[in-house]
């Protein structure tokens, strides 16, 4: 990121919540319904002082990696079988589009008949809600392979396994990163949704046990650290990926 | 003895409305430790003939004979180096390299070792950690060429392998090319446009004529090695062809 454009960020957060101060200050809304920046901060800090918040940013994410590998591996399989066996692309590849349609969260009570209040169900439904991006982003990676890459490869004896590992996957890694970052944006949706509605731990559970004592500096709170963990994995581990592959390709 | 036999291949493809009879029944022998060169209008169907040697296309009718026995598929002992190098861009130029011994389950020391010999050869040494993005035309085809060679295949297919490259390069590599057929006596067969690369390289070129294509004059040339693009003594030979092809292109 350019200096310049950090500074500008800097300012912009900056003066979000001096504005948001000001808000609270005017009174327009009642307190219990908007609380000032210090509030919330103060609910930060209670939260994390006790462990809690630590401890609910520790279960989701466990929840997001596993959910999340599940639906990569088993994604990427299903995806490289459209691409490459034409038959499976026009019967299960019509039903991938469909399954692709269906927010995670409507997953939530087929998960709970299925797994009850578990953390399966909770990774089953961030799996499910996640895998399908990742599916469609492979099949259109592997569709877009340049065919002599394949061809040299079959040429120089690569089949069946081999030709997926080191060479479908790897040509198809620029469309794939992608696939990774939307079954990534999908999964931590899943995760937080089905928490709360079925948890009793996670950052999903905590934003619901703010609602439910009617603590309106917990709900912001929370809602700050999901959005600020998704900031973090996007930009540590997503960009940082991207960024490698793109300069090795020479695409930047 | 003949290491390369094409009977009567005939190839059509589809387009659109009709079907295009690409290769009107070809026929070539070719002796093992040969270096042929194939010449012909462009869109003849050089390229599609020497992807059936490689066994990447089916013929639709005639066959070719490898060793005495019909191909059916494509491998290791037929290489193809293509047009555009398509060397992989997720690999370092001695992965490139090694790539088909990885395939054949070489260990990495005994890879490591070949890749070396011809990394060496091909003036490679310094690049083997580049990525193919970092790499000139020229040292693209290199890669290419070496990738081919440490297969150990019985025949080399090389496809306008040289047609991208400047001037000065492309004399270079006519010359390197001479001494790896002398070192080596690989059979092969060399596709390309251009007439003074033809005699320079081949023992033998083969004049193919316009669409369905057949092969209209096979013309031996007998200069003692190594040849320059500037050798007086290949002048009257490439008139030869010339007069041989230009019908051909006008019809075209
Ligand atoms: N996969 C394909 N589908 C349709 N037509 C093709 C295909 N490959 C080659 N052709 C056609 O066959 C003819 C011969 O092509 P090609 O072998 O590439 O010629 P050359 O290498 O001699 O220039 C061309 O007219 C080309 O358009
Ligand atoms: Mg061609």
């Amino acid at each position: 990121m350019k200096k310049n454009t950090l500074a500008k960020q800097i300012i912009f957060y900056v003066a979000l919540v001096a504005i948001w101060q000001i808000v609270s200050m005017t009174n327009i809304w009642p307190n219990n319904l908007f609380p000032s920046p210090y509030e919330v901060a103060e609910d930060l800090v209670y939260t994390a002082s006790d462990g809690s918040l630590f401890f609910g940013i520790a279960t989701s994410l466990l929840r997001l990696i596993v959910g999340l590998t599940i639906a990569i591996v088993g994604g990427m399989l299903l995806g490289i079988f459209m691409a490459r066996v034409e038959i499976v692309n026009q019967t299960i590849g019509s039903l991938v589009l469909g399954l692709q349609s269906i927010p995670s969260v409507a997953w939530v009570p087929l998960a709970i008949l299925w797994f009850g209040l578990t953390d399966g169900g909770i990774i089953f439904v961030t799996t499910i809600g996640s895998m399908f991006a990742v599916t469609i982003a492979t099949y259109t990676g592997v569709k877009n392979i340049n065919p002599h890459y394949i061809e040299a490869a079959k040429n120089m004896g690569a089949k069946g396994t081999q030709l997926a590992t080191y060479v479908l996957i790897p040509a198809a890694f620029p469309y794939l990163i992608s696939g990774f970052k939307q079954g990534w944006a999908f999964a931590w949706r899943g995760v937080i949704g089905a928490e709360l509605l079925f948890s009793f731990l996670g950052l999903g559970f905590l934003l619901n046990v703010g609602r439910q004592l009617n603590d309106i500096s917990q709900v912001f709170a929370i809602m700050l650290v999901i959005m600020m963990v998704g900031i973090a994995i996007d930009g540590i581990i997503f960009k940082r990926i991207e960024n490698k592959v793109m300069s090795r390709w020479g695409l930047r | 003895m003949t290491k390369l036999e094409a009977k009567n291949i005939v190839k059509y493809f589809k387009h659109d409305s009709h079907r295009l009879k690409a290769l009107g029944g070809v026929n070539l022998q070719i002796e093992d430790g040969e270096f042929v060169c194939l010449v012909g209008p462009s869109g003849c169907g050089k390229s599609t003939f020497l992807r059936i040697v490689a066994g990447l296309e089916i013929p639709d009718e005639g066959e070719i004979l490898f060793d005495g026995k019909p191909v059916t598929t494509t491998g290791p002992e037929r290489i193809m180096v293509f047009q555009e190098g398509a060397l992989f861009p997720w690999l370092k130029v001695q992965d490139n390299v090694e790539f088909g011994l990885k395939m054949a389950g070489i260990p990495k020391e005994e890879r490591t070792e070949i890749s070396k010999r011809y990394l060496d050869m091909m003036q490679l040494t310094k690049f083997a950690d580049s990525y193919t993005y970092q790499l000139s035309t020229g040292m693209k085809q290199r890669v290419a060429i070496a990738r081919a060679l440490v297969m150990d295949p019985d025949v080399l297919l090389m496809d306008e392998p040289f047609a991208a490259l400047d001037a000065q390069t492309r004399d270079l590599l006519l010359v390197e090319m001479q001494l790896i057929w002398e070192k080596t006596k690989k059979t092969i067969l060399f596709v390309t446009h251009n007439v003074t690369e033809a005699t320079v390289l081949g023992t033998k070129v083969a004049v193919f004529s316009n669409r369905p294509s057949m092969i209209k004059k096979i013309i031996s040339v007998n200069y003692k090695r190594p040849r320059l693009v500037e050798d007086q003594n290949l002048f009257p030979l490439q008139q030869e062809i010339l007069s041989e092809l230009r019908p051909e292109v006008k019809k075209s």
